[in-house]
């Protein structure tokens, strides 16, 4: 249906693409790996028509197609799918469809009916049960994408290109996209699956082609299409992290956290971090361990009970009671809580603790050289790559931004270290070094509290094993006692299982 | 690189060409002593309530109220003056009176989370109902102390005295935007809200200062205007907001990411000064003036735009 013969583009000197092939039938999910960087953003936005290739050609139902604009992609029936591709938040899932496109009319009016008809009759196919006339604001996530898939579809889209479409989804809808995105697929529509999660695209797809340095250079298909087949074309280490013994066991208590009750939690919290301690919050997305974190860190109300810090009582206020007393924090959803996308890298960095960079201590003016050299072996610490200490850390990749925020707090001492889902999307490799860095954070001596919804990392990081489930604790494991099935089932579990 | 330079320092390019212009045009006029001197009285006050505006949009926020707090300040001090009271009395408790109407501004926008377009349209309102009721709605002039008009009138060493509450007041804003802990905090909060509160910063403190600082900026551009004019109406201030906010968004185009910087503010109060003084000198009609005005903000936030997309 699409096909891409040797498609090259370069940026500069750099190859984005080189010699890229690859062809898209009707009715099938193929799968795009690679690492950030591979060379997949580019691919997206040539079949976009957002860019056009140096050289090499696109065709479509065999027909070599020039593509000068977006809009003749569109025109040719090809629908890409951002994560976060806007929606009117006001409308419903009807008139959200219609964005765009004429609207059918009745005597010169909007003819509502028969536009819901024709949306009604596709959402049936693919997405029973969502619903069309509540304005999209109040839709689950998983929803929202919903409608994003009913639009494409909806318009004659033929081909679609799905950029991440579960990153933003709780990992309990996972499931449930994509049985609709099978549903599409039966219907003939051939869809395009990018995605950093390799189990989904292992389970899903019939086929997967994996980029490299802007390059094909494997397709698995059948049988040999498995997330270790992939991790080795990407050129990712198949890794099998050996865990080491800490001793953790009878260190000092760094936090103690009893009863603790908030808003989003279901039942109070009890819990002790060591030092030299990985303790590792697991659970599925809204389960209620970011909201501890958040509690923990001050930037959410505590409704009752009592937390100390290395014996102390702990009762932060706010992010800054916890700044000060040395507890550090890197928050989840980094471009919406963590960076600071249009300024430098040095003042990411030295922000939360600007004021331990002064020239002269009791003046509140940071000096640009004690900062600049901080950064530097900040970014060494965290093995960050850049270019410039002064460009902007929008100019990043996904995974080096993270380490910009792990980078914050490389300087000091934490007593204890509030991590939330530190390796949300970004690369294979990144995510290995990021590992690395929190295990390393915990061999100082910190207590570190690791918030994830990844299992694997749950279980790589963790030496201890906290599962969440709806708003309460169900069940804590000790590294000997952990394993995937236990930890899902504990996860997934229907009722609390007892400890 | 060179485009991005020629980005950078378009406005001030542009700044320059249209000084040569009116040059060449008038010379005897434009370019004269005198002229320059009088552009410089006149950019004063506008330079001020820019820089207030300046340190709010810097947080990502709005202040409607400055021009308001600007004729609340001048009618207390000048009433103050009316009942016989000193100076030294009479100019703090207006600028205080600013900086407490900057701080109600701050704790409805950070305490309870009004949109700040709406906390200062509000409270700016309020601002002009006061300063109407406590002048009576007269033109006050009375009894105005020369050591008060001298703040705002004449000259040191051939300087006007307006030139040096300019250099003072944004020398020292500048400063604290780019040098200091508070500085950053703001360019942080304007940044990403969310991501300085989660980084510990104090940023309820911060909005309150700043939009406290701003009513007591405005307050004091409303003063020197008020001793440069010697007389007070109730409504003198509010035709400084909108060529407050022009001069803010033409002063975004001189920076590298958009961002409003106290230096490119100034540019953007010189670039209007310019273009309104030249054009009345060359003998433009009033109202083309406004119009070209107008056209000129567009075009320097256009070009800007077209600059950026070629990079």
């Amino acid at each position: 249906m699409l096909e891409l013969a040797g498609i090259t583009k370069r940026f500069g000197a750099t190859d984005a693409l080189e010699d890229v092939s690859l062809s898209l039938f009707g009715g099938e999910v193929l799968g795009l790996v690679g690492h950030n960087g591979a060379g997949k953003s580019t691919l997206i936005k040539i079949i976009a028509g957002a860019q056009a290739p140096d050289r090499g050609e696109i065709r479509i139902d065999g027909k070599a197609a020039r593509f000068h604009s977006p809009h003749d992609a569109y025109a040719a029936g090809i629908r890409v799918i951002h994560q976060d591709a806007p929606l009117v938040p006001g409308f419903d899932a009807v008139d959200n469809c219609f964005l765009g496109r004429p609207y059918p009319k009745h005597f010169g009016r909007i003819d509502r009916k028969s536009m819901r008809e024709a949306i009604a009759q596709v959402a049936e196919a693919i997405a029973p049960g969502l619903p069309l006339d509540v304005p999209v604001a109040l839709l689950s996530p998983t929803q929202r994408q919903f409608v994003r898939l009913l639009r494409a579809v909806a318009d004659k889209g033929r081909m679609l290109i799905l950029d991440e479409p579960t990153a933003a989804l709780p990992a309990e809808d996972a499931e449930t996209f994509y049985d609709v995105l099978a549903r599409t697929r039966d219907r003939g529509t051939s869809i395009m699956l990018v995605s950093h999660r390799l189990d989904e695209i292992a389970s899903f797809c019939s086929r997967a082609v994996v980029l490299r340095d802007g390059r094909v250079v494997a397709e698995h298909k059948g049988a040999e299409l498995t997330v270790g087949s992939l991790i080795r074309s990407m050129g990712g280490s198949n890794e099998v992290v050996p865990h080491r013994d800490t001793g953790a066991a009878t260190a000092p208590v760094v936090l103690e956290i009893e009863g603790l009750r908030t808003s989003e939690l279901r039942q109070p919290v009890s819990l002790q971090v060591r030092a030299g301690e990985v303790v590792a919050l697991y659970g599925l997305a809204g389960s209620g361990r970011s909201h501890l974190l958040n509690a923990i860190w001050g930037a959410e109300p505590v409704r009752g009970g009592a937390m100390r810090l290395v014996g102390a009582t702990y009762a932060p206020r706010n992010p800054r009671d916890a700044v000060r007393v040395g507890v550090s924090y890197v928050p989840a959803d980094r471009h919406r809580s963590g960076l600071f996308a249009n300024l430098d890298l040095v003042f990411n960095k030295t922000l939360p603790l600007l004021s331990s960079y002064r020239r002269v201590a009791a003046l509140p003016l940071p000096d640009r050289r004690t900062e600049r050299s901080a950064f530097l072996v900040a970014a060494e610490r965290v093995s960050m790559a850049f270019r410039a200490p002064g460009q902007l850390a929008r100019t990043l990749s996904g995974g080096n931004q993270q380490k910009l925020v792990f980078s914050r707090w490389a300087n000091r001492h934490s007593k204890l270290m509030l991590l939330d889902e530190p390796t949300e999307g970004i690369d294979v490799m990144a995510k290995t070094t990021i590992k690395e860095i929190v295990r390393a954070i915990a061999a100082d001596g910190n207590g570190v509290l690791v918030s994830t919804s990844d299992r694997d990392e749950a279980l790589q990081l963790g030496d201890r094993i906290v599962v969440f489930r709806n708003g309460a604790i169900v069940r804590t494991f000790t590294r000997a006692e952990a394993s995937p099935e236990a930890l899902s089932a504990a996860a997934q579990a229907r009722e609390p299982v007892p400890a | 690189m060179t485009t991005l330079t020629l980005n950078r320092f378009g406005t001030l390019v542009a700044f320059l060409l249209l000084c040569i212009g009116f040059s060449i045009a008038a010379p005897q006029a434009f370019a004269s002593q005198a002229n320059v001197f009088n552009l410089v009285q006149q950019m004063a006050t506008l330079a001020i309530v820019a820089t207030a505006a300046t340190l709010v949009m810097t947080i990502g926020e709005f202040d409607l109220s400055v021009g308001f707090s600007a004729s609340l300040a001048a009618v207390i001090c000048f009433v103050l003056f009316g009942q016989g009271h000193e100076v030294w009395v009479a100019v703090p408790v207006a600028l205080l009176a600013g900086l407490a109407a900057g701080a109600v501004n701050g704790v409805l926008v950070a305490r309870f989370g009004i949109p700040s377009f709406v906390a200062t349209l509000a409270l700016g309102t309020i601002l002009s109902g006061l300063a109407f009721g406590i002048s009576g709605g007269q033109s006050l002039f009375r009894a105005i102390p020369d050591g008060f008009k001298s703040l705002g009138r004449g000259a040191v060493f051939g300087v006007p005295v307006l030139a040096f509450w300019i250099i003072g007041v944004l020398g020292v804003a500048s400063f604290v935007l780019t040098q200091t802990e508070f500085g950053r905090h703001l360019r942080a909060i304007g940044g990403n809200a969310q991501a300085a509160r989660l980084a510990g910063l104090p940023i309820v403190r911060d909005v309150i200062i700043t939009f406290a600082v701003a009513g007591g900026l405005a307050a004091l551009a409303g003063l020197l205007l008020a001793a440069r004019l010697g007389s007070v109406q109730h409504t003198m201030g509010e035709p400084l907001l909108l060529p407050a906010y022009a001069a803010v968004f033409i002063g975004t185009t001189a920076s590298p990411t958009g961002t409003p910087t106290v230096a490119g503010t100034l540019l953007g109060v010189a670039i209007t000064g310019v273009l309104v003084n030249g054009m009345t000198i060359v003998g433009v009609e009033p109202f083309i003036q406004r119009i070209l005005t107008g056209v000129i903000i567009i075009a320097a936030v256009l070009l800007r735009r077209i600059g950026r997309s070629a990079v």
